[in-house]
């Protein structure tokens, strides 16, 4: 899960950032923010229990209400640009997931309960899913009385059509999990046009026996796949609604609530969907009439109008953008707008990535691990709020995680630690002003940490190269096998709760691939086991292996520098009720949220 | 009349088109991968061969440019449906027709440079003209030292002062926001009023400034003086004759600032959260939407010219000594 698209596609705002991160960075810390810390290691700690698959009983609706909820009025969205994607194939990344949140509905969800612990249940269908054949087959069986907005009723053709058309060049922006694992690697020659042509996967692959059930067919046992399910790009596009192209801009809500009205680069109106049952549905509500987005608002003046707290404001919420890094001190050093605050970790982990072609020493890796002032490169992110120094490469919101795991010392030395980079740059008997290319992008927070990065490495006899890019093409560019570059800082977060749609995509060898997001090309045979065996396993059991992989790839490889993970803080108004931090977003819970006087 | 309008609008054309192939080849001289923009997460070199195949970026350049151009004139056929002429092809970021994009923000920018418009035309004209009337008394010290004052003011600095006075701390008032004319007039004129009165409170001075000098240098003209030694009384040669001579280089102005509002009030647009065409022309150009950017510029370039054409008549009209030939 990049955060770019959503994080930085801040073109406009970002003009006092910089000047404004010491003052975020070098406050003492108060009791707020004590508080606030002790909230967020709670929200974390849930999100590190491994998930688990509920049965037909937890996937009955309706949701568990939430204390004190209201119905009605309309909760007014604060978004800079407009949502990436309405059509739920397309979607990949925070923003449109929250909104499929609202309007889609897939054949399992996350349900989180007030304590923030998450169970997979059945959305669509009426459970998680019935593994058979050692985890190979995964049978499904739909819920009666899912309807699209316009009435018609759900059945296990639109759920063929759903992930049929993932095969099509309509679908090119989003997840590509279930797809491979149906059909591998090169899945759309299975079925180029998708079901357009009236062509089908076969039964062998994908099955749909009766109008109610649904048999995946894998090769491996696939124990994820509950989780894959759940992602927004596999929520279900009716197979008489689907118009291609056009879907992205209209597409039939499942949800409860509707697109009644989208001016792109401007605003977007839901309303309620009146086919949509709470008896069908574990997980959401319909307590507002609808939202009202308008997708022209920065950071900086959300922030302005939910601190001002008038008018319009008190029924508005940020969606996936964060509080402002200019204000966060008049947020959090004013009580009662510091009640008005969401604050939790995000997935993302970001690391410097070594091109593992270019710097094949590992002695210089670790020299450069150990010389990244990584409290300087929190800083540059928006400080303490913006996110946290890492030790490892597994984020707070992955099961497994250890905040104590820190093996280059950067828990301890959170400014680098210059002296043993030095002795480790001595030992690799690397020459004074050997050039090293580092990429960044020209996002504000890319710009202000090339100046750390390169300060850094030239302490430690480097003459850092440092090259700009286009932040919209960024990891285009770094993706590129035969890219020119040495290190480059990338940030990654998981797809679903698990170790596996991390330690996969980014450290396995066998991924290796233009485009793909395994940046610093590591190949290690003994990570590459690891991955495929712990990828056969129930998530409970496969944590160990996850585990010794992240080991082997951190301490032993070290393809990238562990620097920091990010947080957010969101703010919303006065009169919004219910709002919390999800521990499955890691954003405000749009489940969840009403007016306290509508 | 006829014969000037006919040889301006075809060199209106002409520079429409030079100014689209200009744009557009420009464009293409960045060694830039169009698709890889729109290209998300799995940017595979497949996602990225389907990507170009969907935007018609696998045609060769010239290819393009003529499907572009053929598109103005009779419209063109894309995946997401027809799409009628004048066509400026489809938002690769968006995947909206650029026409339709821009008929949706235009009335927005239609609506902040009208309501501007009447502002600062009336109080600048007016206070300029009013200081001119009575130069060197109180009231020309008054009125000439605010118009320095504030014309030195911009709005993005001007903007959020009037927002954290009038919205953020005593909210007397909503954040400005357009609400269509034919929907709510009252709600149309509430929700822009901060905009105008920003936008207007800095035209206001420049006008009042310009408008001012105009009108004394032409109550100094020999023609003025010969009217008053004719015994003409002060208010008809002041309204007669300095009046129509002072307004030429205000139309001259006055036509460029239009054309800019119109093409997008950029600062305006961002400053108050608006979308209008600025921000739309800005917001394409930093996402490298190529057919945005060129709607945009061509929306921009189309006002430029038909203003400068109209501030040609409308200088024969105010001045006859001027003929259009």
């Amino acid at each position: 899960m990049k955060p770019i698209r959503s994080r930085s596609v801040r073109a406009i705002a970002a003009i006092a950032v910089a000047g404004s991160l010491a003052l975020t960075g070098c406050s003492s810390d108060s009791g707020n923010e004590s508080k606030d810390r002790a909230k967020t290691q709670d929200d974390a700690a849930s999100q590190q229990k491994p998930v688990q698959y509920a049965d037909a009983a937890a996937s009955n609706g309706p949701a568990a209400e939430v204390a004190g909820a209201k119905s009605g009025g309309t909760i007014n969205v604060y978004v800079q640009s407009d949502l990436s994607h309405m059509d739920p194939g397309q979607i990949y990344v925070s923003d449109a997931g929250q909104f499929a949140n609202l309007v889609h509905r897939g054949l399992t969800n996350f349900q989180e309960d007030k304590n923030g612990n998450l169970k997979v249940v059945g959305d669509v269908a009426t459970d998680s899913g019935q593994p058979s054949d050692g985890g190979k087959t995964w049978t499904y069986k739909l819920k009666k009385g899912v309807k699209d907005e316009d009435g018609n009723v759900i059945t296990s053709k639109d759920v063929r059509h759903t992930i049929e058309r993932q095969y099509s060049k309509v679908i090119f922006d989003g997840p590509t999990y279930v797809q491979t694992w149906l059909s591998g690697a090169d899945y759309r020659k299975d079925l180029p046009d998708g079901p357009y042509k009236g062509k089908h996967l076969p039964d062998t692959v994908l099955e749909t026996p009766d109008d109610e059930t649904v048999v995946f067919h894998f090769n491996q046992p696939r124990p994820d796949l509950p989780q894959a399910l759940a992602m927004a790009g596999y929520a279900i596009v009716p197979e008489k609604q689907d118009t291609k192209e056009k879907y992205d801009k209209a597409p039939a809500a499942l949800g409860p609530y509707k697109v009644s009205e989208y001016k792109a680069g401007k605003s977007l109106k839901l309303v309620k969907n009146t086919q949509w049952d709470a008896k069908t549905d574990s997980v959401r509500h319909q307590y507002v009439d609808g939202y009202n987005f308008t997708t022209t608002i920065d950071q900086a003046s959300q922030t302005k109008r939910l601190i001002a707290d008038q008018g319009e404001a008190k029924n508005a919420i940020q969606w996936t953008d964060a509080v402002d890094t200019a204000q966060i001190q008049d947020v959090v050093s004013n009580a009662a707008v510091n009640k008005r605050t969401v604050k939790g970790y995000q997935p993302y982990v970001w690391q410097m990535s070594f091109n593992l072609d270019k710097i094949k020493d590992k002695k210089i890796r670790d020299a450069i691990t150990y010389a990244i002032p990584a409290q300087a490169m929190v800083q540059a992110d928006g400080g303490r709020y913006g996110g946290e120094i890492a030790g490892g490469l597994f984020a707070p919101t992955l099961p497994g995680f250890d905040a104590k795991y820190d093996p280059y010392g950067k828990l301890k030395k959170p400014n680098g630690d210059l002296e043993k980079a030095k002795e480790l740059i001595k030992e690799a008997g690397v020459k004074e002003g050997t050039k090293l290319t580092y990429a960044y992008s020209n996002s504000p927070r890319g710009q202000a940490q090339q100046v750390i990065i390169k300060d850094a490495l030239a302490k430690i006899g480097f003459d850092v190269q440092a090259k700009e890019i286009d932040r919209a093409t960024f990891y285009e560019q770094i993706g590129k096998l035969k890219n020119p570059y040495d290190l480059y800082m990338t940030g990654w977060g998981q797809d679903w709760p698990s170790q596996s749609t991390v330690v996969t995509p980014v450290y396995d060898g066998t991924q290796i691939a233009d485009g793909s997001p395994n940046y610093s090309h590591i190949n290690d045979p003994q990570v590459n086991k690891l991955i495929e065996e712990a990828l056969k396993l129930e998530p409970a059991e496969a944590a160990a292996k996850w585990e010794q992989a992240h080991k082997r790839i951190v301490e032993e490889i070290n393809p990238a520098a562990p620097v920091y993970y990010s947080k957010t803080i969101q703010l919303f108004g006065s009169n919004i009720g219910g709002a919390k931090y999800s521990v499955e977003s890691s954003y405000i819970d749009i489940n969840n949220v009403f007016l306290k006087q509508p | 009349m006829l014969q000037f309008l006919i040889r301006r609008s075809i060199s209106a054309v002409a520079i429409m088109f030079l100014i689209a192939a200009f744009t557009f080849f420009l464009f293409y001289a960045v060694p830039q991968d169009f698709a890889a923009l729109s290209c998300g997460k799995n940017c595979s070199p497949e996602n990225l061969a389907v990507i170009r195949e969907n935007l018609g970026l696998d045609k060769p350049i010239t290819t393009q440019f003529w499907d572009f151009m053929v598109g103005i004139v009779a419209g063109r056929d894309f995946a997401v449906g027809h799409c009628s002429a004048p066509c400026l092809g489809v938002s690769f970021k968006s995947g909206d027709f650029v026409w339709d994009s821009l008929m949706d923000r235009f009335p927005l920018t239609l609506s902040l440079t009208i309501g501007g418009l009447v502002i600062f035309l009336l109080f600048g004209l007016g206070t300029g003209m009013l200081a001119a009337w009575k130069r060197g008394t109180v009231v020309d010290k008054l009125a000439s030292g605010a118009s320095i004052v504030l014309s030195s003011f911009q709005i993005y600095l001007l903007g959020p002062i009037v927002l954290g006075i009038f919205v953020y701390s005593t909210g007397w008032m909503e954040n400005p926001k357009y609400v269509p004319f034919t929907d709510d007039p009252s709600a149309w004129f509430i929700g822009l009023l901060i905009p105008w009165a920003v936008m207007a409170t800095i035209f206001t001075a420049q006008y009042t400034r310009m408008s001012r000098s105009t009108m004394i240098e032409q109550l100094q003209e020999e023609h003025v003086r010969t009217a008053r030694a004719k015994g003409m009384s002060q208010k008809y040669v002041f309204f007669r004759y300095a009046w129509r001579g002072a307004m030429i280089p205000i139309v001259t102005i006055l036509g460029l600032d239009l054309s800019s509002l119109l093409a997008g009030g950029v600062v305006t647009e961002f400053t108050f959260d608006l979308a209008g065409i600025g921000r739309l022309a800005v917001e394409s150009s930093l996402t490298k939407d190529l057919p945005l950017t060129m709607g945009a510029m061509l929306f921009g370039a189309f006002f430029i010219l038909i203003l400068n054409i109209l501030v040609d008549i409308a200088y024969a009209f105010i001045d006859p000594r001027v003929r259009l030939s």
